[in-house]
Order: C-alpha cells, then sequence, then structure tokens
C-alpha cells in the first residue's frame, strides 16, 4: 500500500534526525541516573547468582548446571561493576536492594515451600526475559566501553532464559497451575520495577515503551515455547500491560 | 506458510476487537497502553486453490494503529517487531499491509535489519505492490468500458504517479492497455520527469489541472486532508480508482455521476475462515481482501519464496504478467463496480 499523506511524513522525518545523537555521558545527570541503573544491574547479577545457587538444592541433579549458570552470572556483575568504574560512577547500592527486594521476597518464600516452579518462573523467565529486554534497549545507547561488554551478556542471558523455558516445557502440565498462579503475583512486580526505573532509563535513552514491548516480547516467547496457548499468554501479559 | 502483517484502521476499532477477544486488559487501556503491547499471531488458516493446493496462513496484528503516525519510534518498533515475529514463526512469505510497508518505506527501516539477536531476512517479505499495481490496472481496463468510457480515447490521470504502485500502473496503461493520454500528477518535478521519459509520454499536471480532463482518476496517494472534489468540475462519467491508503475518496466526493471504485482489492473464489477482513472493513470480509496480502498467497502457492515486491520502482511488466496470470490461476478476481451500472450522462 503506497502512501502517507505529506505533513505526517515531515514531522516522522524531523522526529528521527532528533533521536539519533548519543547521550553525554560526562554529564552530571546521566552520570546521576547511571548510578542507580548500574547498580541496579550489579544488584540483579547477584541476585541472579544466588537464584541459581539457591535453585540448585530444589533439583540437586542439575545442581552442577545450576552452579555454571550461576558462575556466568557472577562475571556479568564483575563486567557491569567496571562500566560503572569506566564512567566513574559509583553505584547506589542500597537502592538497588531496595528496588529487587519485593521480588527477592518472593523467591525467598518459595524457596523455603520448595516450589521449583516459581523459583523458576521469578529467576529464568521473569528476570532474565527483563534482563535481555533491557540490555538489547541499552547497547545501541550505550558508551562503547559498555557496549562491548553488555553485547557479550545478552548472549549468556538466552542460555539463562532457555535453560528455565526447557524445564518448564519438560514439566508443563504439572507447572501450568503454579505457572499461572506465579505469573499473577509476580509480573505486577517487573511492571512496577519497570515504572520506578523509566525515569532514570529515559535519561540513557532507553524509552519505558520500549522496555515494556521488549520485555513482553521476549517473557511471551518463553511461554509460548514452555507450551501455553497464544490466548492464555495474551491473557497473562495483560498484567504486565495495565498499570 | 504464508503471513499477513496488518492491524486495525483506528485506536477505537482495535479497542473494540481486543474487547470481543476477552482481552479486557488491552481493550481499557488507553494508547500508551497500546503502544508497549507486542505484535500478535492472532490467527492462522488454510487457502485452498481451485488448482487444488491447500496452503495455510497466519495473521499477525501488530498492535499499531494509524494515531500512533506521529510517534516515529513506535510506529518503527511495530512494524519491525511484527516482522521478526512472523520470521521467528518460521513463515515463509508475508505481506507488509496497511500503513506497515508505507512506514517500511518512508521510515527506510532497510537500516534496521537487526531487531535484538534476529537479523531479518528480507526475502521472507513482499510489500504486495506488484499485484496491488495489476489489479488497479485491471480494475481501470474492465471498469472504464462499462462506464462507456473507451480507453483508447481516454485520459487517465495517475494521482501519485512517481510512487512504486503509481509508475506500475503508468507503465501497464501505457504499453498494455493503450490510453489515449496519461496525465501525471506528483508532489516532484524530477521523478515525474524521469518517469515522463521513461514511458516516452504522458502529460504532467497539477492535480487541479488534471482532475477536469480525466476521463478514469487512479488515486495512489492519499489526499491532501482539506481537499474537497466538486464534481461538477469533472468529466461525466468518471470513473475513480480509489487506491490509496486508508480508502477515503468517496467522502469526498460532492455530487453525482462520479463512480468511485475501491482500488486494489480482490475477492476470492470462496469463503476464507479468517475473521481478519473483518479488521479492514470490507464488504464482504471472508473472501475480499487486499491486493498486497493476495500476494503473499500467490507467492506460497506458487512457492515463490522471495521478496517479490521490494524497494522502489523494481515493478517490471513481467513481474506483472506472473502474478497476474498466479492471480487468476488460484481464483482471485479484482473488485468491480456492480454491474448494472447506472451509466451517467453517456
Amino acid at each position: 500500500m503506497p502512501t502517507l499523506e505529506t505533513s505526517e511524513v515531515a514531522v516522522l522525518e524531523d522526529s528521527m534526525a532528533a533521536g539519533s545523537q548519543l547521550p553525554d555521558f560526562t554529564s552530571e545527570a546521566y552520570k546521576d541516573a547511571y548510578s542507580r541503573i548500574n547498580a541496579i544491574v550489579i544488584e540483579g547479577e547477584q541476585e541472579a547468582h544466588d537464584n541459581y545457587i539457591a535453585l540448585g538444592t530444589l533439583i540437586p541433579e542439575q545442581k552442577d548446571e545450576l552452579a555454571r549458570l550461576a558462575r556466568m552470572e557472577l562475571k556479568h556483575m564483575k563486567g557491569f561493576t567496571s562500566c560503572g568504574r569506566n564512567l566513574g560512577v559509583e553505584a547506589d547500592l542500597p537502592f538497588a536492594k531496595k528496588f529487587f527486594a519485593p521480588l527477592h521476597g518472593n523467591f525467598q518464600a518459595a524457596l523455603q515451600e520448595g516450589k521449583v516452579v516459581t523459583c523458576l518462573l521469578i529467576q529464568a523467565l521473569l528476570i532474565e526475559a527483563f534482563a535481555i529486554s533491557a540490555y538489547h534497549i541499552y547497547i545501541p545507547v550505550a558508551d562503547p566501553f559498555a557496549r562491548k561488554i553488555t553485547e557479550g551478556v545478552v548472549k549468556d542471558e538466552y542460555t539463562h532464559l532457555n535453560y528455565g523455558q526447557e524445564w518448564l516445557k519438560a514439566n508443563f502440565e504439572a507447572s501450568k497451575d503454579e505457572l499461572m498462579e506465579a505469573n499473577k503475583a509476580n509480573l505486577p512486580l517487573i511492571r512496577s520495577m519497570l515504572e520506578q526505573v523509566a525515569a532514570d532509563a529515559a535519561v540513557l535513552q532507553m524509552e519505558k515503551e520500549d522496555l515494556i514491548e521488549d520485555f513482553l516480547i521476549a517473557y511471551q516467547e518463553a511461554l509460548s515455547e514452555i507450551g501455553f496457548s497464544s490466548r492464555d499468554i495474551a491473557r497473562m501479559a495483560a498484567a504486565a500491560l495495565a498499570v | 506458510m504464508f503471513g499477513l502483517i496488518g492491524h486495525s484502521t483506528s485506536f477505537e476499532a482495535a479497542r473494540q476487537k481486543a474487547s470481543e477477544l476477552g482481552f479486557d486488559h488491552i481493550a481499557d487501556g488507553d494508547l500508551d497502553v497500546w503502544c508497549s503491547a507486542p505484535p500478535q499471531l492472532v490467527e492462522t488458516f488454510d487457502v485452498t486453490s481451485p488448482t487444488g493446493r491447500t496452503i495455510t496462513g497466519a495473521y499477525i496484528d501488530s498492535c499499531f494503529v494509524p494515531e500512533m503516525l506521529s510517534r516515529f519510534k513506535t510506529a518503527r518498533r511495530k512494524v519491525l517487531n511484527a516482522m521478526e515475529l512472523a520470521q521467528k514463526k518460521g513463515i515463509h512469505i508475508t505481506a507488509l499491509g496497511g500503513f506497515t510497508s508505507i512506514i517500511f518505506e518512508n521510515f527506510n527501516l532497510l537500516q534496521h535489519q537487526h531487531v535484538r539477536s534476529t537479523t531479518l531476512e528480507w526475502e521472507r517479505f513482499t510489500t504486495g505492490n506488484t499485484h496491488t499495481a495489476w489489479v488497479i490496472s485491471r480494475q481501470v481496463e474492465i471498469n472504464a468500458p462499462r462506464l462507456g468510457i473507451d480507453l483508447s480515447k481516454a485520459r487517465v490521470a495517475v494521482v501519485g504517479a512517481t510512487g512504486d504502485i503509481g509508475s506500475a500502473v503508468c507503465r501497464w496503461l501505457s504499453q498494455r492497455t493503450g490510453v489515449a493520454e496519461l496525465l501525471l500528477v506528483a508532489r516532484q518535478p524530477q521523478p515525474l520527469l524521469d518517469l515522463q521519459n521513461e514511458l516516452g509520454g504522458g502529460r504532467i499536471l497539477s492535480l487541479d489541472e488534471a482532475l477536469p480532463e480525466a476521463d478514469v482518476v487512479v488515486w495512489v496517494a492519499s489526499m491532501p486532508r482539506m481537499l474537497e472534489i466538486d464534481a461538477a468540475s469533472l468529466r461525466q462519467p468518471c470513473l475513480m480508482i480509489d487506491g490509496g491508503y486508508p480508502k477515503n475518496l468517496d467522502a469526498r466526493i460532492a455530487g453525482s455521476g462520479v463512480h468511485v471504485l475501491k482500488g486494489g482489492i480482490v475477492e476470492f473464489g470462496s469463503d476464507i475462515g479468517w475473521n481478519m477482513m473483518e479488521l479492514a472493513e470490507m464488504e464482504k470480509p471472508q473472501r475480499q481482501m487486499f491486493a498486497c496480502f493476495a500476494e503473499a498467497m500467490l507467492l506460497e502457492f506458487e512457492s515463490c519464496h522471495t521478496n517479490f515486491s521490494w524497494g522502489r520502482n523494481n515493478i517490471t511488466l513481467e513481474k506483472m504478467d506472473f502474478i497476474g496470470e498466479a492471480s487468476r490461476r488460484h481464483g482471485f478476481s479484482t473488485l468491480n463496480l456492480s454491474a448494472p451500472v447506472q451509466v451517467a450522462a453517456a
């Protein structure tokens, strides 16, 4: 189909030109926002490490594989720590701990109850999908040093998402109800985390709209691989769209 | 498998559809919610050609709505994400429908081949413009005589003549149909001169100059918003083919004696078990569709898995012959004026 009204095209071309510059990585505003975003990433990788180790206690036969995944997360954490150092930014770790607290609490509670499905949904699906989408959006607007590190990390995160996906796929029928329940309890937390981080992310030129859509794409894809129908997935994901 | 990427005609229509499907959270959401909604593979369906071959198709809603056109990044993301989904689902050939191909072309999305970890394979996509151009050309050939217009003596204005579809229609009408004179209307002078050279004829006119002279007007450009056409200034009879998107021509024309036909629409010979064309407000949604969508079906029927229509001004008469032949063979006909036509002032 061929056409678009002239005036609209003009508007669009203007906004195209405006959107192509990288942020000023040395500005105070950038560094301030980066101190929280960087902390979230560092804390997130640390949590991921701890969570995979903990999962090893629930799935003892895969303890070694989970320990391998955990080691990767620790490597990522070190990489992101150096990204902050490179920009001369001190990560605001207390902020990040608070940021992760509700999700951390839910994971710990599920762990105590031996709910492996809930633990996998929180760590291997939600957190990994969140990380993957955020890293993908960050890469084109990152400083050259962080860009290289993040490109390496994002490849690994797919391995992690895939781990949870495969386990839940193999145990789909037995996990289905618990997944639905865990989705209901935890997806709104992810959404609220996205809201909390939106203003800082915008300073880094990462837009909330992109973050939400890309997160949902990764998450929906995982749910689809596991075995959910499109209808189930749309219903489950709806919780992330509604504020 | 073939795919179709489409979208609702308005935000309101999209919300209503979501509500019917039971997605209340999304249906109740404001435009910002929709801007963050990922593309959805809404339905799959089978289509059987009169040759006996059955193919399977998928409809992907990009969750784009025309209200997002002023949000450049959102529109771009919607199109690229829908394309990525089509590719990830392993669909061989997918048509970009409605605003999708317009956004692709105007925002130069060829520069954005990488979507997250996916490299888009362009050969999996087609704009469907070759089939659209062929269908519009055939609509001129079939319907002008029904109004008593002899094309060998007629002036045919093509508005948007230098676009991908417009230039292909000009080529066909001048070389295959043999219309008496082509009136070439477009915004930019240089491409018009280039087209005139290529065609070896045709008269370059402004819209205001061309309209009163034309027996047939082919619109393949959307009209300026404020444009009103006074039917009294047009020739009688006058055939107008509305080949633009969205199709809004009939509302703009005051008076009678002017016959407006929706351009670039085809009808399949039997019902298709899909719901998607209700979104596009087709008169017979089980059979009628945009010719660009039908092109993906034709390429799948012909096992021609390639980006058949791609880029600008690559549509040759040979390609139009190929797709036109396939269109007939697999049971498509062009949308025509309903017979018998009231011939005004003829």
